[in-house]
């Protein structure tokens, strides 16, 4: 059964492929400066072996898929978006593939009645425009900087061409090692706590281990996609939205690569963050947005005579169109899933107002007699909670989400060894490993039990009122070693 | 890498290397007209010889740099330019030989009057020649020199046809039958034909520059 689960997430790696690719090799294949045939190859090489070996786990989107509980949950948000994106990219237009894949998730909130978090819509749709804005200015500017350089090189017309073709190269290359990297999870991610797979030992010390050759099946089906379907994306972004030459689609792609690079590299946070300098935020941003971006940038720089502008309308408006046709595919086909095939698209999930959770709310400083509705009840959807709660007091979404998170029951038993089972281990620090094994055996109730018991310890160390960016770091960072904890450790019960 | 950097080094170097064809060509056309002049036929026939090799180097060079161009997909955005430039400019050398090869076939007698305007009207064409190769040249190392070349290239182009007619004009002056003067008019003709040419290539290259600039 998993691996029929898994066609819709390797579904989706295909639809990335044929999607994402154009993004990065787009604008190098259509001015001919590179061959499809040897992009692609480029692409697939280093689309691998950034899944294989910096596969991220799950983190910024997938986060949210995560909360998809159920497998056949997944296997429908992942379907559900891969069906979105094949539509549009079928008629040669690049969408946003986050973006698509999180309207899918938004399908399953809404059917499974979770409450959905506004601040990550509205962040996605901020960064619609931000990413957008950034690589255009970027572009522009790199355009400004390029300008007197090609036009006062004493370089042969044939070393620059060299260099450009090789810079491409280099530069596309290092895109996809990081499309491959950041975006595996969102293919299938999902599947890593129920992946069968366990590691091999290839020679000495290599060991490809359960995760990478999970990662390595998405990674083929993405390098799939290149080659069966990403010519045609290719050509809406390096020529038919604006005719690029070999130097502006360098500038449009190192434009694309210095954006996804400060949005999304938790490195150069972390620089700034140890400096004391302000931090960029950490902003799901869209290659696709970046360098349709990029391009009308260096359009506007050339003057803006030859932007096609009905094309950039087509664009943007499969931008929206995406994420809603697939958050319509997605609660359409969890309903056929669940009526029709008998699949459970949902965990059922129980919230209870009871001493214990009463008391824990009361001690994070909520008003008791907002509770005065809830109280010693139980509930099976968030959105019921959240209507009993809006009726009579004013409470705003962030605390009725702190409130149900805490009444949500969620059995867990600690296992550490599902953890090495896994691979999950390696997320986690060898003195965070031996605090946990302390607890081994030990079942908690709700979520908050086990991070409360967890955060005494300074391994976990967590700051309740955060007073600076470095505390607020630690505690997200924290944050998403629970997340993978609390799946980790779930047990059927109740 | 290395292989590639070698590759566009050959390429570099035959591109040079044509271009001091039409360059050498350009010379021993003035030279030659000068040893027409002068009676030294032997001579004239030596330089006519010369430049037929040129013109066979300069053609194997073109067809070779096209070839490679095409075959390795190097400057696709330029390469029909550039090939474009190639073509043209190895006319300017088809025309200089054409105009020596009719000089060895009719052997036109010049009258020593019209000798000084003769030498004009070809050292201005070879003046273009001349500055069209520079202009080439920096169309490929140094895009912000081309127009000054360009701008050359017109200037002694205008000159030569200046000169040229003014030599017409002396040419049906003078006391000779009216067969003889029509001769020399095509003779006359076919010199600043070479500068024509070099302004046509002249005029490709000045969009060619625009479209390559940022």
């Amino acid at each position: 059964m998993f691996f029929f689960y898994l066609l819709s997430g390797l579904f989706l790696g295909w639809s990335l492929g044929a999607n994402d690719t154009g993004n990065i090799f787009g604008a190098a294949v259509e001015t001919r400066m590179l061959k499809f045939k040897k992009a692609a190859l480029i692409a697939a090489i280093f689309i691998t072996l950034g899944a294989v070996f910096e596969g991220s786990g799950p983190s910024g989107t997938l986060g949210k898929l995560g909360s998809v509980d159920a497998l056949g949950g997944a296997f429908t948000v992942a379907l559900a978006a891969a069906i979105a994106i094949t539509l549009i990219v079928r008629i040669g237009i690049p969408v946003s593939t986050s973006q698509t894949i999180v309207g899918a998730i938004i399908g399953w909130n809404v059917f499974s009645g979770r409450l959905t978090d506004y601040r990550s819509i509205i962040t996605i749709a901020s960064s619609w425009v931000m990413a957008f804005v950034l690589s255009a200015i970027i572009a522009a500017v790199l355009f400004y900087l390029a300008k007197p350089w090609v036009n006062r090189s004493k370089s042969h017309l044939l070393v620059q061409d060299l260099f450009i073709r090789n810079a491409l190269i280099v530069v596309g290359a290092f895109g996809a090692y990081s499309l491959g990297a950041n975006n595996i999870a969102n293919v299938v991610g999902v599947f890593v706590p129920v992946s069968p797979f366990t590691d091999i030992h290839i020679w000495g010390p290599f060991v490809l281990t359960g995760v990478q050759q999970l990662y390595l099946l998405g990674a083929l089906s993405i390098v799939v996609g290149i080659y069966t379907y990403s010519h045609k994306v290719m050509r809406t972004v390096g020529k038919d939205l604006f005719h690029l030459s070999p130097i502006t689609a360098l500038i449009a792609l190192m434009a694309e690569a210095i954006v996804l690079f400060l949005f999304a590299s938790r490195g150069l946070y972390n620089l700034l963050l140890s400096l004391g300098l302000p931090t960029i935020p950490l902003v799901p941003v869209s290659s696709t947005q970046v360098i349709v971006g990029a391009v009308i940038g260096i359009g506007l720089a050339k003057g803006g005579k030859n932007i096609r502008y009905n094309i950039l309308g087509k664009i943007s408006l499969a931008w929206i169109a995406a994420p809603i046709l697939a958050f319509l595919i997605s609660f359409t086909m969890l309903f056929i899933m669940q009526n029709v095939f008998e699949q459970k698209v949902r965990e059922k999930t129980q919230y209870i107002f009871d001493r214990i959770t009463v008391t824990k709310i009361i001690n994070d400083g909520y008003d008791p007699a907002a509770l005065s509705s809830v109280n010693g009840r139980s509930f099976t959807t968030e959105r019921d909670i959240y209507h009993e709660l809006t009726e009579f007091r004013d409470l705003s979404r962030d605390d009725i989400s702190q409130i149900i998170e805490i009444a949500e029951i969620y059995p867990m038993l600690v296992d550490t060894a599902s953890l090495t089972k896994s691979g999950m281990y390696r997320r986690f620090s060898p003195e965070q490993l031996s605090v946990l094994r302390r607890y081994d055996g030990q079942e908690f109730r709700h979520k908050w039990q086990l991070k409360a018991l967890l955060t005494t310890h300074k391994e976990f160390e967590y700051y309740p009122k955060p007073e600076n960016e470095l505390q607020k770091n630690q505690n997200r960072v924290l944050d998403e070693q629970l997340n993978q904890l609390y799946r980790s450790f779930r047990i059927e019960k109740e | 890498m290395p292989l590639l950097l070698k590759t566009t080094r050959f390429i570099e170097s035959q591109i040079d290397t044509f271009l001091d064809i039409v360059s050498d060509s350009a010379t021993t056309f003035q030279l030659a007209i000068e040893d027409y002049l002068h009676g030294r036929i032997p001579e004239f026939e030596d330089r006519l010889s010369q430049i037929r090799e040129h013109e066979h180097r300069a053609d194997d060079l073109r067809v070779s740099i096209e070839r490679f161009l095409y075959e390795r997909t190097l400057i696709p955005e330029n390469r029909g330019d550039v090939l474009a430039i190639l073509e043209n400019t190895d006319e300017v050398i088809d025309n200089i030989k054409d105009s020596l090869l009719q000089f060895s076939i009719e052997m036109p007698e010049i009258p020593i009057v019209l000798n000084e305007l003769w030498m004009q009207t070809t050292k201005a064409s070879v003046a273009a020649v001349e500055q069209l190769v520079f202009a080439v040249r920096s169309f490929f190392r140094d895009l912000g020199a081309v127009n000054n070349y360009i701008h050359k290239v017109y200037f002694f182009e205008r000159e030569a046809d200046q000169i040229g007619e003014r030599l017409r004009r002396k040419i049906f002056a003078t006391e000779i039958e009216l067969s003889r003067k029509s001769q020399l008019r095509f003779f006359a003709i076919h010199i600043e034909r070479v500068s024509d040419a070099a302004q046509n290539v002249c005029d490709r290259l000045s969009i060619y520059t625009i479209k390559r600039q940022l």
